[in-house]
């Protein structure tokens, strides 16, 4: 119950605060105009759990262009989860770090958060209001301490030159995405569609119907907390969603055996096979594709026959696929960094449509702003009526129901249970 | 040379120095770019060796906590975990050095640390499971590496990027009892060992040392490495194809090199590297802007700069100093050209006053020698001719000089017949040395066209020029006079005409010779100075020579006489040869006779219109025998009121009259349109004959000019130009002279035939007609006796100069009736009296006087014959 308070009140300081955000849209369009000398000396380290952060770095010399003497750099932390508490306490603490939504309301990162900046403060003068209203996460206090930078999403990668060749539409409802898959299936495409078999987020099962199961929670939100809370019952909430799957690996749109047998991880695999260049749809979730541009000339077969490709979401629904749109990474300020002044002006820097899309498009991630013509290869997403457009956290499920429902869709998906099996195991189902 | 082109000229030459010293300049930067890159790489070996020092103390301290750990083992008396960790927690003096005792086999790859965890100070536990350090720990144990070192990476207990040494070491198992492995680490923060490399920042203040192993994965990462492993970083920042990219890595992976590498801005770096001495299997990377390298470069362009702005101070310094010279120089040409504008202006005023005055002498004397009967005033107007002409000569040559200076002298070729120039020639030139003694040789090519195309009048004042100096220089001998034509090969339309005059005369000394040529310069001046000229003849020929594309060879030998030659290209308009000239000469001058016009034109009217009355009249009787119907008016006015009403065939009009000159006379007629001479020419008389005068009368509209003193041969040929044919009636001198002959010899005594002593034909010839002629017998005959004996008594009181002058007399007179070998005799005296030759006269002076009387003797009849009428 506590956690259930704790989040609708969380949701409700947001929609104040974007409330407050709104008024002043044009205000981030603006040019960015430094509030320091621009000969101001200063560094900053910026820690996060990415190994590289290529994007971020082009942030910095784009920065440098107004404080030509600062100095910034990107520190990735090991076993991040764990280290970044340690971090801001030690020795050489960042004064800025990536967090992510997941982190929020989570008793083992309160002292992390405890050493955020509060960035709705109107005092650092951060306007946010680029970014899309559901994305902004808010403490028990209501407080802003941390800001999305990339978004995902579950959907499909698209062969466009397949689909143009073969003169078929990309489907847009489940329907079309059988009928598509006859055609091509007859046309020699042993599996139309593919995916990792895994268990994670990136999972082909996952990738196909979470989105449709977690628009039917926010349809159910009354049921949320049953779901949240393992109430047997709750579990028929799955049923739509685990018939359509189990629908769909019964039909010729995707060959199961064969995805476990070609595609063994669900980052680099799945790009690497896509990039074989017969593959029409590929189950793959957002961070995954944010790894394919590098990989284009990595792949010998996609260099000798390039081919233009698209992220769309996965056709579950009767009436077209549904865009869950989840937060990849936030930044927060360390409120004790020895910079201060200049991790917030480097912030205030960052958070404008015209940066997060830029970093965005360099990542291949999905822009945390309401503009997503920025990157062609998301632009499919726009065309996703509001409707069937959300936030993760407007599900209101906590990370252990969304497990059991991933269990659930694992299992069916590989036949190790029946829909109805899932169903009544809510709860207890077996996770990797 | 134009300023422009000054400026010009030394902006190039600066632009070569600036060009030179960028080029130097960058030469030496680039030197010193290699030797920064090789410094550079100095560096990164010296560095290596620091860090494998630094890595070894640190290894040492750590094998030495695992050594003790180990010997308590071996002791059998094996120290537990918390003990082991206790010991070093006591051991180690560094506070932000940890040691972490890490069992592989537990399930988290868990521990203990000597250091709390700084987020929660009661706990010592660490954990590695989510650390990815320990992957290659069993092929690292085995190797023989000194160092056994971890990658960078993230305390968990601090969250500070370290760097861990390890050993192994066993210790008991507090619950099991048992001896158990573990891994002893000693953790040390990454800046500590980047504060081992401060000693790079003053020199190398953006350098970046990375530690990568085999494959490229850091160990220790540069800020500006991008990537999580360094050869990825290179392979998406640098095209390579895959063989380029093969030999970096292999490179990279097998020695000590630097190499030139695109960072993420595209910008070259230098990226030097070498094998880690102490662990085989990591590199040590050394990065650095390639700029960083070049500042020395800077330093040059300042000097370049400095040098560019001397050299543009020294242009306008230099511009200034030439500006103010050629404002003096300016001012200094403004001068000259005024001074010779004043020149110019003498040379106008000094011929047109000096030949002025010319025409009137020339032309009365001219026509005193048509008139007078008197031989001795006859010798007398001929002496005046010829100083006449020889003043004449030498104004001409100085005019002649000042256009040539002024580049206004022009050939003019015309088709002329060198059988008739060479009639000239010899005819101007036999006179003067027959007068001198010397004979003239002429050696006349057979075979030289009847007809040539050049400029005649150049070609005979070149010849006349070196047989006048001849004659000068020459006081006994000859002087041979040479013409030869040779046919010129491939040019069928031309012949080369070599001339030559050879002299016995004074010859010219070989020092000399390079003065012959110079201008108003004279050789041997004291021996020569009674000799006429003004040293610009030669000269004069050179120059027209050289404009006719030939030059003037001179032969000489001193004392003894010198050869003056040239070759002149000629084209040829008839090729018949002109035949034997000697005899043709001799045969014209047998029939010379002293004057005869060339045409008469009765009906012609010709206007004349002069200042000087005197000049007027000259020109009247000038051309009396022509039968010309003469108007003259003294004044412009006087000319144009004539011209109004009266119908001319030609005009001639003075350039230099009062009141109204030549030039405005003409404009005033020309704007007439009531008048019956509209279209009829008008010939400018003037004194001014220096260059460009042609060119001046033209411009103003006259149809032609003719100098003064008028030449009455270019007088007679101008007005055949200019008058109406149907008026002029050509005079046929054969015609004339044979009715003349005929009509002379009839009227002539017959004895005359019979006297042996002279030569009727010869008289008549001088003498113009019979009745000139019996009355110059008279006067002959008459004054005999008295002059030989006044030559009787001169010489008898051995006055030498007036015996001499009377000689000179008899000889002229004696050749004017026709007595040629008596004036060869006298002419031979007269000589030896100019030299004081007294024996030559001693011996032959009665012989002359005697012939002289016998001569006047036979002609004694005539004076009777007159006494009797």
């Amino acid at each position: 119950m506590k956690k259930t308070f704790r989040t609708l009140f969380s949701l409700s300081m947001v929609v104040m605060l974007l409330l407050q955000g709104c008024g002043s849209a044009k205000k981030a369009d603006a040019p960015f105009e430094p509030k320091y000398d621009k000969d101001t000396e200063f560094s900053l380290t910026v820690a996060g759990s990415y190994s590289n952060f290529e994007s971020l770095e082009a942030e910095f010399e784009r920065f440098y262009e107004y404080y030509p003497n600062a100095s910034l750099q990107y520190v990735s932390l090991d076993d991040y989860n764990n280290t970044i508490s340690s971090a801001l306490v030690g020795s050489e603490p960042p004064d800025i770090f990536t967090t992510k939504s997941s982190m929020i309301g989570d008793e083992k990162y309160d002292d992390m958060f405890d050493a955020c900046e509060v960035l709705s403060d109107s005092s650092v003068d951060i306007d946010y209001s680029c970014i899309r209203s559901s994305l902004i996460r808010a403490t028990d206090a209501g407080d802003v301490v941390m800001l999305p930078i990339f978004t995902t999403s579950y959907g499909m990668l698209v062969n466009m030159d397949i689909f143009e060749k073969e003169g078929l539409k990309v489907p847009t409802n489940y329907k079309e995405l059988v009928s598509v898959c006859e055609k091509l299936k007859s046309a020699g495409y042993e599996s139309p569609v593919m995916g990792a078999d895994r268990f994670s987020g990136s999972g082909l099962f996952n990738c196909f119907v979470y989105p449709m199961y977690a628009y039917n929670v926010i349809q159910n939100s009354d049921k949320v907390n049953a779901l949240n809370n393992f109430e047997p019952s709750s579990g028929e909430l799955m049923r739509p969603a685990l018939e359509r799957l189990d629908e769909f690996v019964k039909s010729d749109c995707i060959d199961v055996a064969k995805c476990q047998e070609e595609i063994t991880d669900e980052y680099e695999q799945v790009i690497m096979r896509f990039f074989e260049g017969d593959v029409p749809m590929m189950f793959a979730a957002g961070d995954t594709v944010s790894g394919t541009a590098k990989r284009e000339s990595k792949s010998d077969a996609f260099s000798a026959n390039p081919f233009k490709y698209k992220f769309f979401t996965a056709p579950a629904g009767d009436d077209g696929g549904y865009f869950i749109n989840s937060i990849s990474i936030c930044f927060s300020v360390n409120k004790n960094s020895k910079n201060l002044d200049m991790a917030n002006e480097f912030m205030r820097f960052l958070i404008s449509r015209k940066e997060l899309n830029n970093m965005a498009g360099l990542k291949r991630l999905i822009t945390p702003t309401d503009d997503f013509s920025a990157d062609e290869i998301y632009s499919a997403i726009a065309d996703i009526p509001d409707k069937r457009s959300f936030s993760d956290k407007e599900t209101g499920l906590l990370d252990p129901a969304v497990r059991q429902f991933r269990a659930a869709i694992y299992a069916v998906g590989n036949g190790t249970m029946t829909v109805d099996e899932a169903i009544a195991a809510y709860g207890s189902i077996p996770e990797e | 040379m134009r300023r422009g082109l000054i400026i010009a000229i030394n902006l190039l030459i600066m632009g070569f120095i600036l060009f030179f010293i960028v080029r130097y300049a960058n030469e030496k930067a680039d030197e010193s770019y290699e030797n920064g890159i090789i410094a550079f790489e100095k560096m990164t070996v010296t560095t290596n060796q620091i860090i494998a020092n630094y890595l070894e103390d640190e290894q040492h301290l750590c094998d030495i906590w695992a050594n003790y750990v180990n010997f308590s083992a071996q002791e059998g008396a094996p120290m537990t975990d918390d003990e082991a960790i206790s010991f070093i927690r006591r051991a180690k003096t560094t506070p932000e050095i940890q040691a972490h005792l890490i069992f592989l086999d537990s399930p988290k790859r868990a521990g203990i640390s000597t250091t709390a965890k700084v987020s929660d100070p009661d706990v010592y536990d660490v954990s590695y499971k989510n650390i990815n350090i320990f992957d290659n720990i069993e092929s690292a144990g085995n190797s023989n590496d000194a160092v056994k070192l971890t990658r960078a990476y993230t305390n968990p207990m601090n969250g500070v990027q370290s760097i861990a040494f390890y050993n192994f070491v066993t210790v008991l198992d507090k619950e099991s009892g048992e001896q158990k492995s573990g891994i002893l680490m000693r953790v040390v923060p990454l800046s500590s060992l980047e504060q081992k490399l401060v000693f790079l920042k003053g020199e190398y203040e953006n350098v970046e040392i990375s530690l990568i192993d085999k494959e490229g994965n850091y160990v220790v990462r540069g800020k500006s490495f991008k990537n999580s492993n360094f050869f990825e970083y290179f392979k998406s920042y640098n095209k390579a194809s895959a063989e380029e990219y093969g030999q970096v890595t292999g490179k990279i992976a097998g020695g000590t090199g630097t190499m030139t590498i695109k960072n993420f801005k595209g910008e070259d770096c230098i990226l030097s590297y070498t094998p880690l001495e102490i662990m085989t299997t990591w590199v040590l990377l050394a990065y650095i802007p390639a700029k960083d390298l070049v500042a020395s470069r800077s330093i040059d362009w300042l000097l370049l700069g400095i040098a560019s702005l001397g050299f543009l101070a020294l242009l306008i310094f230099n511009s200034v100093v030439m500006m103010i010279y050629n404002r003096e120089l300016s001012e200094a040409a403004q001068q000259a050209n005024q001074a010779n504008e004043a020149k110019s202006y003498f040379l106008s005023t000094m011929s047109h006053d000096i030949r002025t005055p010319m025409n009137a002498i020339l032309g009365l004397n001219e026509m005193v020698l048509r008139d007078s009967k008197d031989d001795s005033i006859r010798m007398y107007s001929e002496s005046i001719r010829t100083a006449g002409s020889t003043l004449l000569g030498i104004i001409n040559d100085i005019l002649d000089f000042s256009k040539i200076e002024a580049g206004k002298m022009e050939l003019v070729n015309v088709d002329y017949s060198p059988a008739s120039l060479l009639n000239d020639l010899v005819n101007m030139i036999q006179q003067k040395a027959e007068d001198k003694g010397l004979s003239l040789n002429l050696d006349i090519d057979r075979n030289i066209p009847t007809t040539l195309n050049g400029d005649e009048i150049r070609i005979k004042q070149i010849v006349i020029n070196i047989l006048s100096n001849a004659v000068k220089y020459t006081h006994q001998g000859s002087i041979t006079f040479s013409v030869h034509a040779h046919q010129i090969p491939d040019k069928p339309d031309s012949v080369m005409i070599s001339a030559s005059v050879a002299d016995t005369g004074i010859g010219i000394k070989p020092e000399d010779l390079d003065k012959l040529f110079v201008a108003f310069e004279r050789i041997d001046e004291k021996k020569n100075r009674n000799i006429e000229g003004t040293g610009l003849g030669m000269a004069i020929t050179q120059r027209f020579l050289d404009m006719m594309g030939s030059r003037l060879e001179v032969e000489s030998e001193y004392g003894k006489g010198s050869v003056f030659s040239f070759e002149l290209e000629q084209k040829v308009a008839n090729w018949e040869p002109i035949g034997d000239f000697e005899e043709a000469f001799r045969r014209s001058l047998s029939e010379r006779t002293n004057y005869r016009e060339k045409f008469t034109a009765p009906t012609a009217r010709v206007l004349v219109v002069d200042d000087t009355s005197v000049n007027l009249m000259v020109f009247v009787n000038l051309l009396k025998r022509t039968e010309l119907k003469i108007d003259t008016a003294e004044s412009g006015d006087e000319g144009i009121a004539l011209f109004a009403k009266e119908p001319y065939d030609v005009i001639f009009l003075d350039h230099m009259m009062p009141e109204k000159d030549g030039i405005e006379t003409l404009k005033e007629m020309k704007a007439l349109t009531d008048t019956p001479n509209r279209e009829i020419p008008i010939i400018c008389l003037t004194a001014n004959a220096i260059s460009g005068m042609r060119e001046m009368y033209t411009n103003a509209g006259f149809d032609d000019y003719l100098t003064k003193p008028i030449d009455v041969e270019k007088l007679e040929t101008m007005l055949l130009q200019y008058l109406p044919k149907d008026k002029v009636k050509l005079v046929e001198d054969d015609a004339e002279i044979s009715f003349a002959d005929e009509k002379d010899e009839s009227e002539l005594p017959e004895f005359l035939a019979g006297i042996k002593e002279i030569d009727v034909d010869a008289g008549l010839e001088y003498c113009g007609d019979s009745e000139d002629y019996v009355e110059t017998l008279r006067l002959y005959a008459g004054s005999a006796e008295k002059k030989a004996e006044e030559i009787e008594k001169y010489w008898a009181e051995r006055d030498i100069k007036n015996t001499t002058i009377k000689i000179h007399a008899l000889k002229s007179a004696s050749r004017s009736i026709g007595a040629l070998e008596l004036s060869e005799l006298a002419a031979r005296l007269e000589k030896a009296g100019n030299s004081d030759d007294t024996e030559t006269l001693e011996k032959e002076l009665e012989e002359l006087l005697s012939r002289y009387r016998q001569l006047a003797v036979e002609l004694e009849p005539l004076r009777e014959q007159e006494e009797c009428l």
